[in-house]
């Protein structure tokens, strides 16, 4: 093995012994909560530049599919409950064995309330997983992605953003609208990621949802690696540089255009949903265009055509914004909250401006890539040219 | 409503065969070997209009297309869907009450104008520098701030002539120097794929300029007094029904159509803006050169004109549109550093439904929203819901206009 995969082998691996040691170095519950909202938000940059900076679409809805996946798995936990006994009122009612699955009405009295004073005594009545609204919503994450992306992507790429941005809009407008339904802007309830805890740890530990978002960013990861390395990267690359050339070619456009964006908006509602049931409570805020224009600025301070480089773009930055909220200045203390975003808001346009690669996307470059000349080197001395 | 399942019955007929038409139309055209490009649109529209009864003899004789191929139908299509409608909810205002239905299309109208005057600075940077500026509704809601704070914070009691007038050499100067210094460098080769860069970093500017002003003012709602003090008159005097009755807060015409006084000073604003960029577009060297540039890039360099120098004055300006229509507004709403957020999404709507790049297709496309916005908030029967919604309005004739005809009114062809 040559010195330079030696070098890219012993990064990945440190850095995942790094991320799974974490807690045992710092046992801080406001340092672990940091970190499992930085990979919240490592995972949506990430995918982001996957259909930014790979494929060339820019979508400002990715908040929108992020929030569809958090609202489906909370809504999942809201409405649907199992028992052991049939209530009789609610419906639909389904059995399954020995079950019923009840689904709980949204308007007017809560039909289990209800039911309860006449159910049999003994009667249990259960929440399902939260992994079953984490399927769920990976589904819905993906049946919006191939509505919005059959709708635009055939169009020319401003289309796409301009839609986007109204689309974001209209999914906020619902959700704060349907009170009834979704709590509107007091915020959905959800049960926590664990509900019974998870290797000895509570329910309320941050431990458990540290490994299961770190598994989630890792594997998300991943996908995208061997995705973006596969035939399907190249060809949505192709895309990216010139669409009437990659179709003359035979690449599908439009085909491959839906589909990398199906599969970034099924990430992003994943996110969402195990995000959600982290935190316990959403409101529609989370799909503000402002929090769009923060993953937009993760990955582009990091390097929009890595996906590294726009996830470690976005774990620094969150980071950052967590230092940089409160400034001390000798005796002073001066609240930065909102001034902190204009500063990322000014660094975004100047990376955007000056540097089109991003500010930490040339580091990594040098740092897998160190070794590369000098083999380069020693093999034109040996006279191996043709194997270079 | 009183008996919903008409209008869903009638709904459903308009959609499912306007599909029909539009997705078999093509096809049919196709093997007949005719020009296909508008077969799809006319075949939805004749399809929703009369559902088989027309579409069969539609395929059989399969006439050649032009304008009234879609106008016909599409405005028998309305008439089915408000009939439906009338039918299903009789006791509606809109239906019951003409003076409600003409004050609802009167206020419509006038805030379609505004919504026009910032779509049209919109579509006046796009038709000159290809971009779509994602920080549109950012000069709209610094035009406001600015009327605020010159006028009422700054220098009270001054002529708010003169705040508007501040309010667009500021969004002009942020316009200005926004575009000198980020978007010049698309023309001179600084940045890889221009078309990318241009959709980015206008929307950092939104971003940026967004958080800058929560920063410097605060996320406390501002309210300005209105801005003309309008005496009380009733012309003719004495009448029974007079032609128009005005005082401070509402103006009523013909005794039934009832608008807001800060709403007639906004449309009263924005119209008389409007016929000063006619004239500038149409009049003057500069304004010819701006279109020209529009038109041909390559043959304005031959010309003389300095096409640089055009998109920083393009840019510059379509920012002060926005800036003044957000300046004529900040009267009629309260202001806080997000309303640009909506005021965006729309505007992009109207460019879109006018068709990217026309002028008179933003003008005719902020009344079309204007409309919509106003009659859907007003008719639809659950009130809270109605105004909720008012985003969704536009986005519902966003996505019409995406399936039917991505050209918009007036576009030109992609």
């Amino acid at each position: 093995m040559s010195k330079r995969n030696w070098l890219v082998w012993g990064f990945t691996l440190s850095g995942i012994v790094l991320l799974v040691g974490f807690p045992f170095l710092t046992p801080n519950n406001y340092i672990m909560h940091v970190s499992i909202i930085a990979f919240f938000f490592a995972i949506l940059a990430s995918s982001w530049s996957l259909l930014a900076g790979y494929a060339g679409q820019f979508s400002f809805g990715h908040m929108a599919f992020m929030a569809i996946g958090a609202y489906s798995t909370g809504l999942y936990s809201k409405f649907i409950r199992l028992g052991t006994a049939p209530t009789g009122i609610c419906t639909p009612e389904i059995k399954i064995g020995d079950h019923w699955l009840f689904f709980i009405n949204a308007y007017g009295d809560n039909c289990l309330d209800i039911a309860k004073k006449t159910m049999p005594v003994g009667t249990l009545i259960y929440r399902l997983p939260p992994w079953h609204g984490i399927i769920l919503a990976a589904i819905m994450g993906g049946v919006f992605g191939v509505l919005v992306g059959g709708l635009v992507l055939r169009l020319r790429r401003t289309y796409l953003a301009l839609f986007t941005i109204g689309f974001s809009e209209i999914v906020r407008v619902a959700i704060n609208a349907e009170i009834a339904i979704t709590d509107g802007p007091n915020g959905l309830q959800l049960q926590p990621l664990f509900p019974n805890g998870m290797f000895g740890f509570s329910a309320v530990d941050k431990i458990p949802p540290y490994y299961a978002m770190m598994l989630l960013f890792v594997v998300s990861m991943l996908f995208m690696y061997w995705l973006t390395n596969s035939r399907f990267g190249l060809f949505i690359r192709s895309i990216r540089e010139d669409e009437e050339a990659a179709a003359a070619l035979g690449v599908h456009i439009v085909r491959y255009k839906v589909l990398v964006f199906t599969i970034t908006s099924i990430i992003a509602a994943v996110a969402g949903a195990v995000y959600a049931h982290y935190v316990q409570v959403i409101t529609p805020n989370i799909l503000l265009i402002a929090q769009m224009s923060l993953v937009i600025a993760m990955a582009v301070i990091g390097g929009l055509e890595s996906l590294l480089a726009a996830a470690i773009g976005a774990i620094a930055i969150e980071f950052m914004l967590e230092l940089l909220r409160e400034l001390h200045i000798g005796p002073l203390v001066v609240d930065m909250t909102t001034w902190r975003l204009v500063f990322f808001g000014l660094l975004l346009m100047l990376t955007l401006r000056f540097w089109n690669n991003g500010l930490l996307y040339p580091i990594i470059q040098r740092l897998t890539r160190r070794g590369v000349a000098e083999e380069t080197v020693a093999k034109r001395l040996a006279g191996q040219e043709g194997d270079v | 409503m009183e008996n919903p399942t008409i209008f869903y019955y009638a709904l459903l007929w308009i959609i499912g065969w306007g599909a029909v038409g539009g997705i078999v139309s093509p096809r049919i055209y196709a093997r007949k070997d005719l020009d296909v490009s508008q077969a799809g649109l006319v075949g939805t529209a004749v399809g929703a209009a009369g559902g088989p009864i027309s579409l069969l003899p539609f395929w059989y004789f399969t006439p050649t297309l032009n304008w009234r191929w879609i106008v016909v139908p599409s405005v028998i299509v309305l008439g089915v869907f408000i009939a439906a409608f009338a039918k299903a909810d009789p006791t509606n205002f809109c239906v019951a009450r003409s003076d409600y239905l003409t004050t609802q299309v009167a206020n419509g109208l006038v805030m379609g104008s505004i919504y026009g005057l910032m779509a049209l600075g919109l579509t006046l940077i796009f038709s000159i520098l290809g971009v779509v500026s994602f920080a549109h509704g950012e000069f709209y809601m610094i035009g406001g701030m600015a009327v605020y704070y010159i006028g009422t914070v700054w220098f009270p009691g001054l002529n708010p002539l003169f705040s508007i007038i501040g309010a667009a050499i500021i969004t002009f100067l942020i316009g200005l120097i926004f575009e000198v210094v980020f978007l010049r460098a698309m023309n001179t080769g600084q940045v890889e794929r221009p078309g990318e860069y241009a959709i980015l970093v206008t929307f950092g500017l939104a971003f940026f300029l967004q958080y800058l002003v929560l920063a410097l003012v605060g996320a406390n709602p501002k309210k300005v007094p209105r801005f003309v003090q309008y005496p009380d008159i009733t012309f003719p005097s004495g009448a029974e029904a007079p032609l128009l009755t005005m005082n401070v807060r509402t103006f009523s015409f013909f005794n039934s159509i009832t608008i807001s006084s800060t709403r007639i000073t906004a449309a009263l604003v924005s119209l008389i803006l409007l016929g000063i960029l006619m004239w500038f577009l149409y009049k003057t060297w500069t304004g010819k050169a701006l279109r020209a540039v529009s038109q041909d890039r390559q043959a304005a360099a031959v010309t003389g004109i300095n096409p640089n120098r055009m998109n920083t004055l393009a840019f510059a300006l379509g920012g002060a549109l926005a800036g003044v229509s957000g300046a004529s507004l900040v009267q009629v709403f309260s202001w806080v550093p997000w309303v640009g957020v909506l005021a965006s999404a729309r505007s992009f709507v109207i460019i879109v439904l006018g068709g990217m790049g026309s002028l008179p297709g933003a003008f005719i496309g902020g009344l079309i929203v204007g409309l919509v916005e106003t009659i859907g908030a007003g008719c639809i029967p659950d009130p809270q819901r109605a105004t909720a919604y008012i985003p969704a309005y536009g986005m519902v004739i966003l996505v019409i206009v995406l399936l039917l005809k991505p050209t918009g009114l007036f576009g030109r062809e992609l």
